[in-house]
């Protein structure tokens, strides 16, 4: 390939090490992702998945390994530089949703536009509100929402910027099928429009979307493969019917 | 530049209202601080005019000689205490007086006693401070006559029963009734009315304008029953040359008093400018005290605003973190929190002022309408600039500290602290 690697991992390690017990959580990994790639990441609980999407989003940094974002070796990059790439280049749908207590919805989504340098006008935040089915609901605090509810603000804030990549990690876990399939929706629309999409996601038809899935089971690579088109093309049929 | 202040001013004001109480209870901490401050050092400078007011009721070019309990010093408990206490002092006599004034720089003199005694006119009595002094006296005091005449030297030669009254005491005895040649009595016996003086303007505790003026002699013979003197004072044509003139009184008296060890002095000699040398002493040492007092209020008003503003950072870490991971900088985050403490200071900072002229007008008010005490209310924005300055001051320090703290959290290790 000619084009360099949006993201390419090189043995990559995170270890925690809380007083006296030293947690390992991931080993070696090494993945390259490509400008406009839809990823799946999967596995089972506490392999490390949400801890891989941290490192990848600009928010921890790897214990040891190399990380390359579009060239750039990121270790060689200032907390502010770190902060203007989460800010104008990353969403992040977080599994925690991490809403601000006390805040509207709008106000919530509004969050990364007050710190951006992009000319983007509050109406982007009306629309990304919109986008999740949420706008009568946009003057409610955010501790007044049900859990999917939260989620869907969640995402409808990593998506106000417009940035180029999207981790979500499970942004259908508190959802029901039919909203999460809405959420699919919306992603998969995103990722045909150039963006990148890497998603953590439990449930098979969540998966589908991506084209590419990654299995990680305690830190370790498991799986790489490339899903069939077949399986997106079928997807797309169920999403219009 | 402006548009950043606008971003940062509309965050601090977002979470400022987000923690509306302790928003409030930090701004109420700042604005005591800040009053307190005013109060003190308004209420130090009426104090120090109190006290200077007091001092120059008598004049501000005088040399006095007072009768002392030998042995202590002047200002000494000892000596008051033992004045007071009945140690009758009986050496200060008037031919001492007369010695006093053939220094070449003594003008003239008076000299005279004070004493306490119900004065009264028709149904009216009063307690009155009586002031036994020599007729020279309305020429060297500042105070004058407002009506009728102060009594003659040959008045008092003569023993004469006649009063001068203080504007005040006319008004409690005789209210609008013309006071002049009207018999009023003194202890057991009658005076006639010849003067009164003008107001003097109550001077702290004590007010010239109650007292009653009695010749000297008569006073000593008819009321006291003795021929010493508490007090003479002398005033000298050129007031730069009190201080040798007071010492040189000094060695005249030791000599008219046959006192070869000068702690055995029966007397003290002091001159306007040691008084107000003296005052300026009392009235540093006062400022300084009250500047001691002001400061460690303050200082516990920032230490107040440090602990809210940290606990505030503590608190609102999951905030920090999610601020950071949605892309803020660090001097974003240190901007929005040094806001947070500058709009809590500002605030407190008018309210305090507010508070603080308005305690510092109602002392005032209460002292000189209900108490009668000559306590000017100031405002000096001297005062003000000095307390808003160092509040602002607190609160940017007190502030800087946490907001840096919560700048430099790793955005992930922050909102874990959920
Ligand atoms: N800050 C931390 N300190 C210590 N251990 C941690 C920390 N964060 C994560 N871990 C551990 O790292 C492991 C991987 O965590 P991670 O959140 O990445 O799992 P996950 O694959 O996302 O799981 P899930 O599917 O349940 O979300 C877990 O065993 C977890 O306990
Ligand atoms: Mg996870």
């Amino acid at each position: 390939m000619a084009e360099k690697p949006l993201i390419k991992l090189i043995n990559i390690c995170k270890e925690y090490a809380n007083e006296e017990v030293v947690t390992k959580v991931l080993f070696d990994i090494n993945l390259e992702l490509q400008k406009g790639e839809f990823v799946a990441i999967m596995g089972p609980s506490g392999s490390g998945k949400s801890t891989l999407m941290h490192i990848m989003g600009f928010l921890e940094k790897p214990t040891s390994g190399e990380y390359y974002y579009k060239g750039k070796k990121i270790s060689d990059l200032t907390e502010d530089e770190l902060a203007g790439i989460r800010n104008q280049e990353v969403g992040f749908i977080f599994q925690a949703f991490n809403l601000l207590q006390r805040t509207s919805v709008y106000d919530n989504v509004r969050l990364p536009l007050v710190y951006s340098d992009k000319n983007i006008g509050d109406e982007a935040v009306e629309k990304a509100i919109k986008s999740v089915g949420l706008y009568h609901r946009k003057d409610n605090l955010s501790n007044q929402l049900s859990g999917g509810e939260k989620q869907r603000v969640a995402i409808a804030r990593s998506l106000v910027n417009q940035p180029e990549i999207i981790f979500a990690d499970e942004p259908t876990g508190n959802l029901d099928s039919k909203s999460g399939k809405q959420i699919m929706e919306i992603l998969q629309s995103l990722n045909e429009e150039g963006k990148t999409i890497v998603l953590v996601t439990h449930e098979k038809y969540t998966a589908e979307h991506a084209r590419r899935i990654i299995k990680i089971i305690d830190g370790k690579i498991v799986d790489d493969f490339k899903v069939k088109h077949q399986l997106l093309a079928k997807n797309e049929n169920d999403l219009t019917k | 530049m402006f548009k950043t202040f606008k971003k940062n001013f509309n965050l601090a004001s977002e979470a400022l209202w987000r923690h509306k109480l302790r928003a409030v209870l930090t701004v109420l901490g700042v604005t005591v601080g800040i009053a307190v401050v005013i109060v003190v050092l308004s209420a130090g400078q009426a104090i120090k005019d109190f006290i200077t007011g007091q001092m120059t009721v008598f004049g501000t070019d005088w040399i006095e000689v007072e009768i002392k309990v030998p042995s202590t010093a002047h200002t000494s408990i000892e000596n008051v205490g033992g004045l007071a206490q009945g140690i009758s002092i009986t050496t200060l006599k008037i031919s001492d007086a007369e010695e006093i004034k053939k220094h070449p720089n003594i003008r003239d003199y008076y000299a005279g006693n004070v004493a306490q005694e119900v004065a009264s006119y028709k149904e009216k009595n009063k307690i009155t401070m009586l002031f036994g002094v020599s007729a020279s006296f309305i020429d060297i005091d500042p105070g004058e006559i407002m009506q009728g005449r102060f009594y003659t030297e040959a008045e008092e030669k003569g023993l004469a029963k006649v009063a001068v009254l203080g504007s005040g005491i006319k008004e409690t005895l005789f209210g609008d009734e013309d006071p002049i040649n009207k018999s009023i009595r003194i202890g057991r016996q009658n005076f006639r009315v010849v003067g009164v003086m003008a107001e003097k303007g109550s001077a702290g505790f004590f007010s010239m304008d109650d007292v009653i003026f009695l010749p000297n002699v008569t006073m000593q013979k008819l009321i006291l029953g003795i021929d010493h003197l508490t007090f003479i004072f002398a005033q000298p044509y050129d007031n730069s040359l009190a201080r040798q003139t007071a010492e040189d009184i000094t060695l005249i008296m030791r000599e008219s008093h046959d006192i070869t060890d000068p702690t055995k002095d029966d007397f003290i000699v002091m001159s306007s400018q040691e008084a107000l040398e003296l005052l300026d002493t009392v009235t540093g040492v006062i400022t300084i005290l009250l500047f001691a007092i002001a400061l460690i209020s303050l200082l516990v008003g920032g230490i107040g605003i440090m602990n809210v503003m940290y606990v505030s950072v503590s608190e609102r870490t999951f905030e920090i973190g999610l601020r950071k991971a949605l892309g803020a900088k660090y001097s974003d985050i240190l901007n929005q929190f040094l806001t947070e403490a500058i709009i809590i200071t500002i605030w407190g900072g008018v309210l305090g002022i507010a508070l603080g002229v308005s305690l510092s007008f109602l002392i005032s008010y209460v002292a000189i309408n209900y108490y009668g005490f000559n306590w000017q209310f100031y405002l000096s924005l001297t005062y003000i600039a000095l307390a808003a300055g160092m509040s602002i001051a607190a609160g940017l320090i007190a502030g800087l500290y946490p907001a840096r703290q919560a700048a430099s959290l790793d955005p992930m290790v922050a909102l874990r602290k959920e």
